[in-house]
C-alpha cells in the first residue's frame, strides 16, 4: 500500500502541476519552466521507483469508488511502468529543448500547460483500469494536440490542428462504441473483469475492429495516417512530443494493454492488422522517399516505424511482442532525436524544404552526427537500439511462420535506410546554400542526450530486455 | 587463460579505438601501431588454441557466447597481422596536410568488431558485430569529408546495409529452423525454408566479402577513400570475414552437398564475378580502379572453390582467400606509394618508375605474379586446387576460372607496363623510393607470398585442412597432388597472356593501351560502354526501380489524403449545404417534410 503514493504521484503530479503553470508564468518564465521540469521529472522518479517491485511480479492498484460502476481504478503492472518510463523521459528531454526552443514565441503559458497536461493525460491512459476513463484521458491527450499543433495560429496552423482533431476524435468515438458494445456483453469498463469474462466468451470481430479504428488513428496507421504529416505545422519539440514520443504510442500502448495482455485477439485480425501494417509501412516510406519537407519527411517515417511495432504487437508471440515493445523506446529516443535536430535547422536556417538546404555538416556539425546517431539507430545498426528491436521483430514473425508479410516489411526496411540517406544527404551535404550556425547549447545538447542514450539503448539492452521477457514471460505463461 | 585472451581480444581493439578518437592526432598514429601490435601479439599468442566464453545471456536465446578453436583463431591472427601492416603504413602515407581526421581510430575498431564477429559462437552476436562494421566502413569511407566521398560511403552503407538486413532475415530463420542461435548448435540441411535461410546468409557474406552484383561501391571507394582503407579493408578484412563465414555457413551451419542446386548456385556466381569484373579490371586506366576491379574477381575464385562443396575446392578457396589478402594489400600498397611520390594514379601520367622506386616495383612484381597464378608463388597453388575442383564440377566452371586466370594476367602485365617500365617523365624526377614504415610492409607480404608458395604443403596442412575436420566426413584432403595436365594448362594461358600482351604493345603502341583492341572488339564494346554509364550497377537500378515504386505509392498516399481534405470535407459541406436549402422559411415545404415524416413513422409503427 505504501506504494499507491507513487502511483498517485506519476499520473497526477503533471495532471494537477498543468493548472497551476499558467498562473506561475505570471509570476516567473524560470519559475514556470522550472516548475514543468520538475512535475515531468516526479513523475519519471515514481515511474522508475515502480521497476524493481515491477520485476518481482507485483502489482500495484488504487481505487476509488464512484456510483454507478464508475469506480476509478488504477493500476500499475510492468507494461505500464515500461511506458510511463519511456514517456516521462523523452518528455523530459523534450522540455529541456523547448526552453529555447519555445522562448522566441507567443502563448509560452499555454504551451507549457498543454505539454504538461498532455503528459499527465497520457499518464492517466496508461495507469488506467477501466475502459472508460482510459477513452476520457484519451480525448485530453487529443485536444492538448489540437491546441500544441495549432500553436502558430495560422489559418493552415488551424486547419491541419483540426484535421488532427477530426480523424482521432472519430477514431476515439468509434473505440468508445466499442468499449460500450464491451460493456453490453460483459457488464462492466473493468479490464480485469472483462478479461475473466471474454474468456469464456470472446468478443466478435466487430467490435475489435471498432476498437482498432481508434487505435489506428491515434497511431496513425494507414488509412487513418495522413494527419500526422500534416501536423508538422507544429513547433518543433511539439512534433517531437506528438509523433515521436508519446501520442502516436498512446495507440500502440493501449492495443498493447487490451490485446497482448487482456483480450485474446480474434483470428481474423490477427491475419489482417499485419497486413495493414505492412501496407502502411510501405506506402509511408514511400512518401518518404517524395517528401521535400523536412518534417513531414520524418513524420511519414514515424508512420512506417509505426507499422513495424503493430506488426511485433500483433503477431502474438513472446520474441515479436518484446520486440514491438522495446522498438517503442528505442525509435521514441531516436525519433525524438530526428525532430529536435530537424527543429534546430529550420530555426537556424529559417526553412524545411531539404531541396533548399545543404551542407549543414560544416556548420552544424554536433547536429549533423545526432541526427546520423539517431538515423543509425532507426536504421537498426548496431550497437544502437534500433538493431534489437528490429531483430526481434523479425525474429517473432519468422517464428509465427508470417513469411510473405515479413518479406514486405524486409522491404520496409530497405527503403528506411533509403529515405534516412536521401534526408542527411541533402540536408547535411553538398553546397552550402543557407548561411547558418549551429544551435543553442539547450537545443543541441538535447539531440545529442537522445543520440547518445539511442547507443546506450543498443550497447545496454540487456536491461529493457531482461525487464520485458520477465514481465513477458509471466503474463503470456498465466495466460 | 585463453577467455582472458578472448576477451581481450574483442575488447582491447574497441576501447583502444575509442581512446584514439579523443588523443592528440600526431599520437594517433603511433598508439594505432601499439594497439594493433598488441592485438597481434595476444592472437599468435593462442593461436591453434580451443577455449569458449560466455559474456552472459541477452534473452530470447541472445546471448555474448565467444568460441575460439582452430579455424578462427587463424582468421583473427590475420586480421590483425593486417591491421598491424595497415597502421605501420599509415605512418608515413599519412602526413600533415593528408591526415584524415580518425583514420586510426576507425581501424582499430574494425579490427574489434572483426575480431567480435569471427569469435562469437551466437548468431545474433555475430550480426551485431559485423553488420556494426556498417559504421565503421562509413566513416572510413567519408574520412576526407568530400561530397563524393560521402556519396561513396552512403552507397556502400545502402549496398552492405540492405544485405545485412537479409542477413539478419537469415538468422531469424535460421535460429527458428534450429531451434538455437548458438552457431555450435546448429546443423541443417539446406532444403526448403533452410534454403531460403542459406540464400539469405550467403547474401550477407558474399556482399561483405564483395563478390557480385553487391560489388558496385568498390571501385568507386578506389578512387574516394583514403588508399590504406583500401588495402586494408576491401582487400583483406572484408574478404577474410566474408569468405570466413561463407565457408562457416557451407560446413557447419549448414551441410551443403556437392551437386545441389545451390551449390551450382555459388559456383555460377563465382564464375560471373570473375569473368565480369577481370573484363572491367582490363580497360582501366587508373592503378587503383584496376586493382579494385581485381578485388571483386578473385572473390569469384573464392566462392568457386567454396561452391564447389568438395573438400579440395573448400581447401583451395579458403587458401586463396589469404593468398588473395596478402597479394591484394601488398599491391594497394604499391599504389599508395605510387601515388604518394608521384601524386598521381593515372596511367597516362605514370611510367618508368621502376628506376626510382626498385622495392616497390620488385613487391609489385612479386606480387602481380602471384595473383596471376604463376608457380611457384603462392596464388598459383590455390588456383590449382580450385582448377582442380571445379574441373570435377563442370568443365563451364574450369574454363571460367582459366579466362579469368588470362585476363588477370594479361591486366597486370600492362598496369607493370604501363606504371613501372617505359620512359620515365620529366616531371617525377624528384620522385624516390618509398619511406620504409610504407616498405616494410609491402616487402613483408611479397616475402610471405613466396614463402606461402614455396611451402605450400605447410601452410595448406597447417592453416587450413583442419578446417575441414568434423565438417565434411568422407574423402579426406590429402596433400597437394600435382595435377600435370592442367599445370601445363595454367602455364600454356600464362604464356598466351604473355604473348598478347606483346602483340597488344606493338599494335596499339604502348604498355598502357595493350590490351585497348579488347576494348574496341566490337561485341564487347558496347558493353564496356553501357558499363561507363552505370547501366549494370545494381545500385543505380535498385535507386531507379525503387523511384519509380515510391511515386506510385506516393500516389496512393495522396490519393488517401484527398479522400480526407477534399471528399470528405465536400461531402460534409453539400450535405449540411442542402439541408440548409431546405430550410427555406416556407411553410409549405415544412408541412410537406412533416407529412412525409409522420407517414414514414405509420409505416414503420403498423407494419
Amino acid at each position: 500500500m505504501a506504494n499507491t503514493g507513487s502511483l498517485l504521484a506519476v499520473v497526477f503530479v503533471p495532471l494537477a502541476g498543468a493548472f497551476i503553470l499558467p498562473f506561475a508564468g505570471r509570476i516567473s518564465v524560470f519559475l514556470r519552466n522550472l516548475l514543468s521540469l520538475i512535475f515531468i521529472l516526479v513523475s519519471f522518479a515514481c515511474a522508475v521507483k515502480m521497476i524493481p517491485l515491477c520485476l518481482q511480479g507485483q502489482t500495484m492498484q488504487f481505487s476509488l469508488e464512484f456510483p454507478l460502476g464508475f469506480n476509478f481504478i488504477l493500476y500499475a503492472d510492468s507494461l505500464a511502468v515500461f511506458m510511463a518510463v519511456v514517456s516521462s523521459l523523452l518528455s523530459a528531454i523534450i522540455i529541456i529543448y523547448s526552453f529555447s526552443y519555445i522562448a522566441h514565441y507567443e502563448n509560452q503559458n499555454e504551451y507549457y500547460s498543454m505539454v504538461v497536461l498532455f503528459l499527465g493525460a497520457m499518464r492517466g491512459i496508461t495507469f488506467s483500469a477501466k475502459l472508460i476513463f482510459l477513452y476520457i484521458f484519451w480525448e485530453i491527450t487529443a485536444i492538448t494536440s489540437w491546441r500544441l499543433i495549432g500553436f502558430f495560429r495560422g489559418k493552415t496552423d488551424i486547419l491541419r490542428a483540426d484535421k488532427a482533431f477530426l480523424v482521432t476524435v472519430f477514431g476515439a468515438l468509434t473505440m468508445l462504441i466499442g468499449f460500450i458494445a464491451i460493456f453490453q456483453q460483459t457488464g462492466s469498463f473493468d479490464l480485469s473483469v472483462i478479461k475473466e469474462a471474454v474468456r469464456a466468451k470472446p468478443l466478435s470481430n466487430v467490435i475489435i475492429g471498432l476498437i482498432l479504428v481508434g487505435i489506428l488513428s491515434k497511431s496513425a496507421t494507414l488509412p487513418f495516417h495522413t494527419w500526422l504529416p500534416d501536423a508538422g505545422v507544429a513547433p518543433s519539440p511539439v512534433t517531437a512530443l506528438l509523433h515521436a514520443a508519446i501520442l502516436v504510442k498512446i495507440g500502440l500502448y493501449v492495443f498493447a494493454r487490451l490485446f497482448v495482455v487482456n483480450i485474446s485477439f480474434g483470428a481474423l485480425w490477427q491475419n489482417y492488422l499485419p497486413w495493414i501494417a505492412g501496407i502502411s509501412a510501405i506506402i509511408s516510406a514511400a512518401a518518404a522517399l517524395k517528401e521535400t519537407d523536412l518534417k513531414r519527411l520524418i513524420a511519414y517515417s514515424t508512420v512506417s516505424q509505426i507499422g513495424f511495432i503493430f506488426f511485433g504487437l500483433a503477431i502474438n508471440n513472446t520474441i515479436g511482442i518484446a520486440g514491438g515493445l522495446l522498438y517503442i523506446l528505442t525509435h521514441g529516443l531516436a525519433k525524438a532525436g530526428l525532430f529536435l535536430c530537424a527543429g534546430i535547422i529550420e530555426q537556424n536556417t529559417g526553412t524545411k524544404d531539404i531541396t533548399k538546404l545543404g551542407g549543414l555538416i560544416k556548420t552544424m556539425p554536433l547536429t549533423a552526427l545526432a541526427f546520423l546517431f539517431c538515423s543509425f539507430s532507426v536504421m537498426g545498426i548496431p550497437p544502437f537500439g534500433g538493431f534489437f528491436a528490429k531483430y526481434l521483430v523479425f525474429s517473432g514473425a519468422i517464428s509465427s511462420g508470417r513469411m510473405y508479410v515479413t518479406a514486405l516489411f524486409l522491404i520496409g526496411a530497405f527503403m528506411t535506410i533509403l529515405y534516412l540517406f536521401r534526408v542527411f544527404s541533402l540536408v547535411f551535404l553538398g553546397e552550402n546554400k543557407i548561411e547558418a550556425k549551429e544551435g543553442s547549447w539547450g537545443m543541441v545538447s538535447s539531440v545529442a542526450l537522445l543520440a547518445v542514450l539511442s547507443l546506450l539503448s543498443g550497447v545496454l539492452v540487456r536491461y529493457p530486455i531482461n525487464f520485458l521477457e520477465n514481465f513477458l514471460g509471466r503474463i503470456l505463461g498465466a495466460a | 587463460m585463453p577467455d582472458k585472451f578472448l576477451q581481450f581480444l574483442v575488447m582491447a581493439p574497441i576501447c583502444a579505438g575509442l581512446l584514439a578518437l579523443g588523443i592528440p592526432r600526431r599520437l594517433k598514429g603511433f598508439f594505432a601501431l601499439l594497439a594493433s601490435f598488441a592485438v597481434l601479439a595476444a592472437s599468435f599468442l593462442i593461436f591453434g588454441k580451443e577455449s569458449s566464453l560466455k559474456l552472459g545471456e541477452i534473452g530470447f536465446g541472445i546471448a555474448l557466447n565467444f568460441r575460439l578453436y582452430h579455424f578462427s583463431s587463424f582468421i583473427v591472427a590475420a586480421v590483425s597481422a593486417f591491421t598491424f601492416f595497415s597502421a605501420l603504413y599509415c605512418l608515413s602515407f599519412f602526413n600533415k596536410n593528408n591526415n584524415p581526421r580518425q583514420f586510426h581510430a576507425y581501424l582499430l575498431l574494425s579490427l574489434g568488431f572483426t575480431n567480435g564477429a569471427v569469435l562469437a559462437d551466437n548468431l545474433v552476436a555475430m550480426l551485431f558485430f559485423w553488420e556494426g562494421l556498417l559504421l565503421v566502413l562509413f566513416a572510413l569511407i567519408s574520412q576526407s569529408g568530400s561530397n563524393a566521398a560521402f556519396k561513396t560511403a552512403i552507397k556502400a552503407f545502402v549496398i552492405v546495409g540492405i544485405s545485412d538486413l537479409c542477413m539478419m532475415a537469415g538468422i531469424a530463420l535460421t535460429g527458428r529452423l534450429a531451434g538455437t542461435l548458438n552457431i555450435t548448435e546448429i546443423n541443417l540441411m539446406p532444403q526448403g525454408l533452410a534454403g531460403i535461410a542459406f540464400i539469405l546468409l550467403v547474401i550477407g557474406a558474399i556482399s561483405k566479402a564483395g563478390a557480385m552484383p553487391f560489388h558496385t561501391w568498390i571501385p568507386d571507394a578506389a578512387v574516394d577513400a583514403p588508399l590504406p582503407f583500401m588495402a586494408y579493408f576491401p582487400a583483406a578484412l572484408e574478404k577474410l570475414l566474408g569468405i570466413y563465414f561463407l565457408s562457416r555457413i557451407c560446413l557447419d551451419l549448414f551441410k551443403l552437398q556437392a551437386g545441389s542446386g545451390l551449390s551450382v548456385l555459388l559456383m555460377s556466381l563465382g564464375a560471373i564475378t570473375i569473368i565480369l569484373a577481370v573484363m572491367m579490371a582490363l580497360v582501366q586506366k587508373d592503378y587503383k580502379r584496376l586493382l579494385s576491379y581485381h578485388a571483386i574477381s578473385q572473390v569469384g575464385y573464392m566462392i568457386l572453390g567454396i561452391g564447389t562443396a568438395l573438400p579440395v575446392g573448400i581447401v583451395g578457396g579458403l587458401f586463396h582467400m589469404l593468398n588473395n589478402a596478402l597479394y591484394k594489400s601488398c599491391l594497394f600498397f604499391t599504389a599508395g606509394a605510387v601515388e604518394k611520390e608521384t601524386g598521381t594514379t593515372d596511367l597516362a601520367k605514370l611510367g618508368g618508375l621502376f628506376r626510382k622506386m626498385p622495392f616497390t616495383f620488385i613487391s609489385f612484381s612479386i606480387a602481380a605474379v602471384s595473383i596471376s597464378g604463376m608457380p611457384p608463388f603462392n596464388g598459383f597453388f590455390s588456383k590449382e586446387l580450385i582448377y582442380d575442383a571445379a574441373l570435377e564440377r563442370g568443365m563451364i566452371f574450369y574454363l571460367a576460372a582459366l579466362v579469368g586466370s588470362f585476363f588477370t594476367a594479361a591486366s597486370f602485365l600492362k598496369l607493370g607496363s604501363a606504371a613501372f617500365l617505359g620512359q620515365s617523365r620529366q616531371e617525377h624526377k624528384e620522385v624516390r623510393e618509398a619511406r620504409p614504415t610504407m616498405l616494410i610492409p609491402m616487402i613483408t607480404l611479397a616475402l610471405i607470398c613466396i614463402l606461402f608458395g614455396i611451402f605450400n604443403n605447410l601452410a595448406i596442412k597447417k592453416f587450413f585442412q583442419p578446417v575441414l575436420l568434423g565438417g565434411l566426413q568422407s574423402n579426406h584432403f590429402f596433400d597437394f597432388h600435382t595435377n600435370i595436365t592442367l599445370v601445363v594448362i595454367t602455364l600454356l594461358v600464362l604464356l598466351g597472356a604473355f604473348i598478347h600482351h606483346l602483340i597488344g604493345v606493338k599494335i596499339n603502341g604502348s604498355g598502357l593501351k595493350a590490351v585497348d583492341h579488347i576494348y574496341h572488339f566490337a561485341p564487347f564494346h558496347k558493353i564496356y560502354v553501357w558499363q561507363e554509364k552505370k547501366y549494370f550497377d545494381p545500385y543505380e537500378i535498385a535507386i531507379k526501380l525503387g523511384r519509380r515504386i515510391s511515386d506510385l505509392l506516393w500516389r496512393i498516399d495522396r490519393m488517401i489524403d484527398w479522400v480526407y481534405d477534399s471528399l470528405v470535407t465536400g461531402l460534409v459541406y453539400t450535405f449540411s449545404r442542402t439541408i440548409h436549402r431546405l430550410h427555406s422559411g416556407y411553410y409549405v415545404v415544412y408541412l410537406i417534410w412533416a407529412l412525409a415524416g409522420a407517414f414514414l413513422v405509420m409505416l414503420f409503427a403498423f407494419k
